[in-house]
């Protein structure tokens, strides 16, 4: 009788979890325009990712995506939530203050920085541009696109980790702490032997994420560059969109769609197995 | 019965009653796209309260489905709940919608109103599939040449009447470091293709689109790579500025040549909106002209912006068909032309009974009028965005970026966008074509 207490959240993960998914699995099989009938093309979707060269772009896109957030915000939080536990005064003002960014909507901080940082026309690239700095909009040049965009989501998300730090490392046992500060450590040595190994499975959780998270990113891509100049910043989530949206090619998409997810299925895999590893010990 | 019963049977009749209204046979519902507040107000003015005075027994409700209308309408189509009028984005959602028994077909309503007289004949064509009327274009457009009028007369500029000649302007222009062309794609990259259709129409001429469209030659014909050469060429020469990728395709644009800091620029009849907007405060003087073709006379590439149809699932088939002729009336056209100018053009066939207001800008009247002029004698080319199907178009738009930065050739452009048109062409995803 105990098995009906579970019903109503396996109903809830069926529908909304498990038959989309599924749709979204076999319509990478088919030939889809969204408006007619599907026809079942088998693997021919796969076949023609492989050999467009926008879905490797996009690919690599997202492999770097996935470097840069692996580490420079990882390492700006770490750094940050290290120094608010050395100095803890003012360290509430801090927290907020960088964890503000977060809760502001995306398409806001998308379109400030587009139009009051950026543009040449109405943001800060402009006017230093017309005080004779030499200014160039990140995201209308084909090499430094995708890094103009990771600059406004890096502003945006370093602050929440920063913050999953800090509260991490503040419940890192003090005696640990003060019997290394005994022992004569330096705080680089209370870092590296007391403060990073207790905090491990909040980084091992965050770099996980954050690999998931990467080749789900859109919605910065979307409204700066969606996707140019030249397919420069595609990712594949965009590819996706334009594939279902544009191109009327639902079965290219959703084929997409499985391979950003494969990627996710990997890190999840990862995890699982790290903490089982982890409840192991 | 008890106070209470009786309260509860009211509230449930009242409910009741309230649930059938909503959903009543005399609505028609009309999802309609983004809108600004003034604009959704000449709606209200000028569509829903005249439909509601001479049509007392049904309620037209406008729903306004903002940017995504396409994909909501799509699922919505599939799933038989969408709207009674249907108002798609262009003809090559048509033809996908038509074959999959989403709409209505709209012969008998088009001989019943006389819309097969009042509608200029190849925008009736280009709303059949299989030979059934599915669609009326709610709007058509071209592309043409707007110009700072009082910044040529300031430089005793003359209006280019060739390539060359706009070419040596150009060059003109930015000696003097004024841009060109007024452009921007950054919040609609689909802006790209209004050059693009530019180039094919101008360069290599409305016949050899034509005959690319219907499949007798191949978009890799020597004279599409001289328009794409030419494109890139512009580009190059810095025709369309430093700013492309970062400023908007609409009202920067237009104040960009509005104040001077740009010569011309060129667009659709949708922007003759802004041009209004933005000229009236700087106080000069705006112009609009065709674009000059290799030939010397000007083109102008046909286009239309949306659609009417009827959904096969409707409930309310008969008002959606009595909405849809109140909006190609003659008295509809004049003050909605006159209000909101470039989004309304509907394609009536005869202009002589509209009555527009004597403030509305005279260089919008006139190029409506010369368009309606030049689509009644055949003499028009193609924007890629009505005469392309989805792939190909979404292609064009993006590789003509790689074209500009260097990345492809323009035959490698060409040919990869040959590759998919003949793929979409054998699929049946062409949209209908009227003969020339």
């Amino acid at each position: 009788m105990h098995r009906l207490y579970v019903l109503p959240t396996l109903i809830i993960n069926v529908v909304i979890i498990a038959i989309p998914a599924l749709l979204t699995i076999t319509l990478a099989f088919f030939q889809w325009d969204g408006i007619s009938s599907p026809r079942f093309v088998g693997g021919e979707n796969f076949a023609d990712l492989w050999h467009d060269r926008v879905f490797w772009t996009a690919l690599t896109n997202n492999v770097i995506w996935t470097a840069i957030f692996l580490t420079v915000p990882v390492g700006m939080g770490l750094l940050a939530a290290t120094m608010m536990l050395v100095a803890r005064r003012g360290s509430t003002f801090f927290q907020v203050v960088y964890f503000l960014p977060v809760i502001i909507a995306t398409a806001i901080t998308a379109r400030i920085w587009q139009g009051m940082i950026y543009s040449p026309v109405t943001g800060i690239n402009g006017l230093l541009d017309r005080y004779g700095l030499e200014m160039t909009n990140p995201l209308t040049q084909t090499a430094t696109s995708l890094y103009g965009i990771a600059v406004v989501d890096l502003w945006h998300w370093w602050g929440f980790l920063c913050v999953i730090f800090f509260a991490a490392l503040r419940q890192v046992p003090a005696e640990q702490v003060e019997a290394a500060r005994v022992e004569g450590a330096t705080f680089w040595q209370t870092m590296r032997y007391v403060l990073l190994p207790g905090i491990k499975p909040t980084i091992t959780l965050m770099l996980i994420m954050t690999v998931i998270w990467s080749f789900l990113v859109f919605d910065f891509v979307y409204i700066l560059t969606q996707g140019g100049p030249a397919y420069s910043s595609e990712v594949l989530s965009t590819l996706a969109y334009r594939s279902a949206f544009y191109d009327l090619a639902v079965g290219k998409a959703a084929a997409v769609s499985v391979v950003i997810s494969l990627f996710g299925l990997c890190a999840t895999v990862f995890y699982i197995r790290a903490q089982a590893k982890e409840f192991e010990e | 019965m008890t106070k209470a019963h009786y309260r509860t049977t009211t509230l449930a009749a009242t409910l009741l009653a309230a649930l059938a209204g909503q959903a009543g046979a005399q609505d028609v519902i009309w999802w309609y796209e983004q809108a600004t507040p003034d604009q959704q107000q000449l709606i209200a003015d000028l569509i829903e309260a005249p439909y509601a005075e001479a049509n007392p027994d049904e309620t037209l409700v406008i729903d306004y489905r903002g940017n995504e209308l396409d994909k909501q309408l799509r699922v919505a189509m599939l799933s038989g709940s969408g709207p009674d009028v249907v108002y798609t984005p262009g003809p090559s959602y048509v033809a996908p919608m038509a074959q999959s028994g989403q709409l209505l077909p709209l012969d008998d309503y088009a001989e019943q109103y006389g819309w097969n007289d009042r509608i200029l004949p190849v925008f009736l064509e280009m709303g059949r599939y299989d030979g059934t009327l599915y669609a009326l274009p709610k709007t058509y457009e071209t592309l043409g040449l707007y110009y700072n009028a009082s910044l040529f007369e300031e430089n005793g500029w003359e209006v280019p009447g060739s390539i060359a000649e706009l070419e040596t302007l150009a060059d003109e222009m930015l000696a003097k470091d004024i841009v060109p062309f007024a452009a921007g794609n950054s919040d609609w990259r689909g802006a790209n293709e209004w050059f693009v259709s530019l180039a094919l129409n101008a360069v290599a001429g409305p016949e050899k689109v034509y005959q690319a469209l219907t499949g007798e030659i191949p978009w890799t014909d020597p004279a599409f790579v001289e328009s794409i050469d030419a494109l890139a060429r512009w580009w190059e020469a810095g025709y369309f500025g430093d700013d492309y990728f970062s400023l908007d395709s609409g009202e920067q644009v237009a104040a960009m040549l509005a104040q001077g800091e740009a010569g011309m620029m060129p667009s659709g009849t949708w922007a003759f909106q802004n041009i209004d907007i933005y000229f009236g405060e700087s106080g000069a003087e705006p112009g609009f002209t065709g674009f000059p073709s290799a030939e010397g006379e000007p083109v102008f590439p046909l286009g239309v912006g949306s659609t009417f149809s009827i959904a096969q699932s409707s409930d309310n088939p008969d008002g959606a068909a009595k909405v849809i002729d109140f909006i190609f009336s003659p008295g509809f056209y004049g003050p909605m032309n006159s209000a909101w100018q470039g989004e309304w053009n509907i394609p009536l066939s005869d202009l002589s009974g509209v009555e527009m207001d004597p403030d509305a800008m005279p260089i919008f009247v006139e190029a409506m009028a010369t368009l309606a002029t030049s689509v009644d004698e055949g003499n028009y080319g193609y924007t890629s965005w009505t005469f392309l199907p989805p792939a190909t178009n979404s292609l064009l738009i993006n590789g003509i970026e790689e074209v500009w930065l260097d990345r492809t050739t323009s035959e490698e452009f060409l040919a990869e966008l040959d590759a998919q048109f003949q793929q979409e062409m054998a699929e049946d995803k062409v949209p209908a074509i009227p003969a020339r």
